[in-house]
C-alpha cells in the first residue's frame, strides 16, 4: 500500500483506482507500521470508494482490520452530494460506546472494601453466556423510542445522568418500528447486560491529571474511584445489523451503486431505505444508551451496598457516555463551507472541541470529554475535544488490537492471565476465565502511545490517566 | 496467514473448516463435497468457535428454512439465522442436517443443547460478515467467512 507521510503524525494513501478521496490515516510511525501488517490500510482505501465521500476515508490512530471499515475509521458523506450511508460503517454493535461514573471515594476506600465492592458488582452485573438482565422486557419498546429517559423514567439513575450523555442519551430521530420483531427478541432479555468479547466493567483510580483544569470540570481528581462501563446494544444491535446489510445489499443496485467489500453496502441517506435504516440505528442506539445507564446504576447499587450507604450518597456522578459505532448527521466545515455530513465513526469517538452548541453548558468551555479504554490491565484516558480537529471532529476510541484471538490464547492461559492481573493488584471477576487470555494486555496497542498520538496528530488532549484496580468482564 | 483449527482431515482431504487469523475478529474456512455440506461444516465451525466440540449430549433439534438465493447468501443468511435461534433460545448447536431445494430454498435442521453448564471456548460471535466472504466451488465447495466477535 502507497502510503506517504503528510504531518507529524499524519499519513495519506493516494487516490487510485475508484478511490473518491484519498486515505488519511492519523498514526505514529509504529502505529502505522503495525496497520500495514494486515489488511487495515486496504479497508482505509476501500472506505474512499464510497459514493459522496468527502475531505478523506480517515483512520484513528488505533487503527486495525475490521469488517468492511477498519476499525478506527472515519468516513463523512454529503447527503446533498449523493451521500450514502452504509450499514457496515456503523458496525453490529450499534452505539457501542463507554461511559465513566466518578465516585466520592479514593483508592485507599477501595481498597478497604475491595472483595466486597467486586463481589457485589459480580453478583449484580450480568453477563457472558445465556439470558440475564437488570431490566424486564417491557421497558424495551419505550427504549426504542427514548434510550436513557426511558430508564430514568424506569427508576434507573437520574434526569442528571442525562445532561452528561452524548445526545442526552436518546437519539430523536429513532424509529422503532423499522427494528424487527427478530431484534426485538434478541435484545428483551438483554436489556442491562455487558455481553462479552471486550465488553467490560472495570474500577479504575485517577492516577495522573495533566490538564488540571478539563478534569475539574470533568468532576475528577488523583486519587479518585471511577467506573467504566464499556458495552453496546447487545443482540438487539447485532440483529438491526444484520437485517439491514441483507436489505441494502439488494437495494444498492436500484442506485448504481458499487462497493469493493459487499459489507460496505449502502445507499444514499436521502433515499427511503437510507432515511428507515438511520431510523433503526437511532433506535438500537436508544437501546445501547439505556443499556449503559442501567449497568451504571447497578454500578451504583452495588457500591452503595459495599459502603453501606444510599446510592445517591456514593457520590458516582456521570463523567460522561459517548458512543464510538454510529452515523450521524452533523455540521461540519468542508472547503470553507459549513456542510450538513453524515459522519461514520466505526471504532471512533466524537470529540467536540470547546463552544460547540451540542455539549452541556458546564462543559462547553473545555471541549467534549473522551473517554479511551485501555485493554484489560492497563491504563485508560480521559481526553478532551479540541478545536480544529482533521477528522470531523473524530479521536481513538481504544489501544487497538495488535495481535488475533488465536494467538492471544496460545500465548498464555486464562488462569495465567489471571494470576498477573491479581499479581499486578487488579481484581478480576470474570464470566469465563479461559477467555481472559484474548484480552490479555499483550493482545492491544500502547494505549499511552495510542493518547500521545491523538494529541499530536491535533485530534484530541489528554486530560488524565486512570488505572484499572478491578475488572468485571463476559 | 491461515492456523489449524480444531478439525483433523482425513489424509487427503480437505478438513470440514479451520480457523482463520483476524486481528479483531475470528473467522474460518469450511469445505464441503456439496454446497449444502459446506453449508452444514461452516455452522460447526462457527459454533465449535463458541463453544468448542460436540459434547455428544445435543438432543434438542430445531428445524427452518431459508429462501435466499445463491452460494453466499444462503451461507449467510443460514449462519445469521442459527445465531438468531442460538441466542435467544439459548442453545448451543453441534449437528446440522442442511437439504437444498433449488439455487434459492434451504431447509435446515439444528440439534443443540442448553448453553446452561457450557464453558465457552471463545466469545460469542455477534453476527455473520460480508467482508471477504468467498464461496468457491471447484472439484468440492469452500468457503471463507469472518465473524464479528
Amino acid at each position: 500500500m502507497d502510503l506517504h507521510r503528510i504531518g507529524d503524525a499524519t499519513w495519506e494513501i493516494p487516490r487510485t483506482g475508484g478511490m473518491r478521496v484519498p486515505g488519511r490515516v492519523f498514526a505514529s510511525e509504529a502505529l502505522v507500521r503495525r496497520a500495514a501488517d494486515d489488511q487495515a490500510l486496504l479497508q482505509v482505501a476501500n472506505v474512499a470508494h464510497l459514493p459522496g465521500i468527502v475531505t478523506a476515508s480517515m483512520a484513528m490512530p488505533d487503527i486495525h482490520w475490521g469488517y468492511g471499515f477498519a476499525i478506527g475509521g472515519v468516513a463523512a458523506t454529503d447527503p446533498a452530494e449523493g451521500g450514502v450511508v452504509s450499514p457496515g460503517g456503523v458496525g453490529f454493535d450499534i452505539c457501542c460506546g463507554v461511559r465513566l461514573l466518578g465516585s466520592g471515594y479514593g483508592a485507599g476506600d477501595f481498597a478497604a472494601r475491595r472483595d466486597r465492592i467486586m463481589t457485589e458488582l459480580a453478583r449484580r452485573i450480568p453477563r457472558g453466556l445465556g439470558k440475564g438482565s437488570i431490566a424486564s422486557p417491557g421497558l424495551v419498546s419505550d427504549v426504542l423510542r427514548t434510550g436513557a429517559a426511558a430508564a430514568v423514567s424506569a427508576g434507573f439513575g437520574t434526569e442528571a445522568d442525562l445532561e452528561r450523555c452524548e445526545e442526552r442519551g436518546t437519539s430523536r430521530d429513532a424509529r422503532p418500528d423499522e427494528i424487527s420483531d427478530k431484534a426485538v427478541q434478541r435484545g428483551s432479555s438483554q436489556l442491562g447486560s455487558l455481553g462479552a468479547g471486550n465488553h467490560f466493567l472495570e474500577v479504575q483510580v485517577v492516577d495522573r491529571v495533566v490538564d488540571a483544569e478539563a478534569a475539574a470540570a470533568f468532576g475528577l481528581s488523583e486519587g479518585m474511584v471511577c467506573v467504566m462501563i464499556h458495552c453496546g446494544s447487545r443482540g438487539l444491535g447485532h440483529q438491526t445489523c444484520t437485517d439491514w446489510l441483507k436489505q441494502m445489499g439488494s437495494a444498492m443496485a436500484r442506485y448504481g451503486i458499487t462497493v469493493p467489500d459487499r459489507q460496505l453496502a449502502a445507499v444514499p441517506v436521502e433515499s427511503t431505505e437510507g432515511r428507515r435504516y438511520l431510523g433503526a440505528m437511532a433506535a438500537a442506539a436508544n437501546f445501547a444508551w439505556a443499556n449503559r445507564h442501567i449497568l451504571a446504576h447497578e454500578a451504583r447499587e452495588a457500591f452503595a451496598t459495599a459502603f453501606e450507604t444510599a446510592p445517591e450518597r456514593t457520590g458516582m456522578d456521570l463523567v460522561f457516555d459517548v458512543a464510538h459505532n454510529l452515523a450521524k448527521l452533523e455540521d461540519h466545515d468542508v472547503d470553507g463551507r459549513t456542510t450538513r455530513l453524515c459522519v461514520h465513526r466505526k471504532g471512533a469517538t466524537r470529540a467536540f472541541g470547546p463552544g460547540h452548541p451540542d455539549l452541556p453548558d458546564d462543559l462547553r468551555g473545555v471541549g467534549q470529554p473522551v473517554l479511551v479504554p485501555g485493554s484489560m490491565g492497563t491504563a485508560s484516558w480521559v481526553l478532551r475535544g479540541i478545536d480544529h480537529n482533521p477528522a470531523f471532529a473524530s479521536a481513538a476510541h481504544g489501544a487497538g488490537r495488535v495481535m488475533s484471538r488465536h494467538k492471544a490464547k496460545k500465548r498464555e492461559t486464562g488462569h495465567q492471565v489471571r494470576e498477573a492481573l491479581e499479581e499486578a493488584g487488579i481484581a478480576v471477576r470474570p464470566g469465563s476465565v479461559g477467555l481472559l487470555s484474548e484480552e490479555a494486555p499483550y493482545a492491544y496497542k500502547d494505549v499511552d502511545e495510542v493518547v500521545e498520538t491523538c494529541e499530536r496528530a491535533g485530534l484530541a488532549a489528554p486530560v488524565a490517566r486512570l488505572r484499572p484496580v478491578g475488572v468485571v468482564k463476559g | 496467514m491461515d492456523e489449524p483449527g480444531p478439525s483433523r482431515p482425513e489424509a487427503g482431504a480437505r478438513p470440514p473448516y479451520r480457523v482463520l487469523s483476524h486481528t479483531a475478529d475470528t473467522g474460518i474456512e469450511a469445505s464441503g463435497r456439496s454446497r449444502e455440506e459446506l453449508i452444514a461444516n461452516a455452522a460447526r465451525g462457527m459454533f465449535a468457535l463458541m463453544y468448542g466440540p460436540d459434547p455428544g449430549d445435543a438432543d434438542e433439534a430445531v428445524t427452518f428454512t431459508i429462501d435466499s438465493c445463491g452460494a453466499e447468501d444462503l451461507l449467510v443468511d443460514t449462519l445469521s439465522e442459527l445465531l438468531f435461534r442460538s441466542e435467544t433460545a439459548d442453545l448451543a448447536f453441534f449437528r446440522f442436517t442442511v437439504e437444498g431445494s433449488g439455487n434459492c430454498r434451504l431447509q435446515v435442521t439444528a440439534t443443540g443443547r442448553s448453553v446452561d453448564g457450557l464453558d465457552l471456548a471463545g466469545p460469542p460471535i455477534k453476527a455473520v460478515t460480508y467482508h471477504g466472504l468467498e464461496v468457491i466451488h471447484d472439484d468440492g465447495w469452500r468457503a471463507r467467512i469472518i465473524f464479528d466477535v
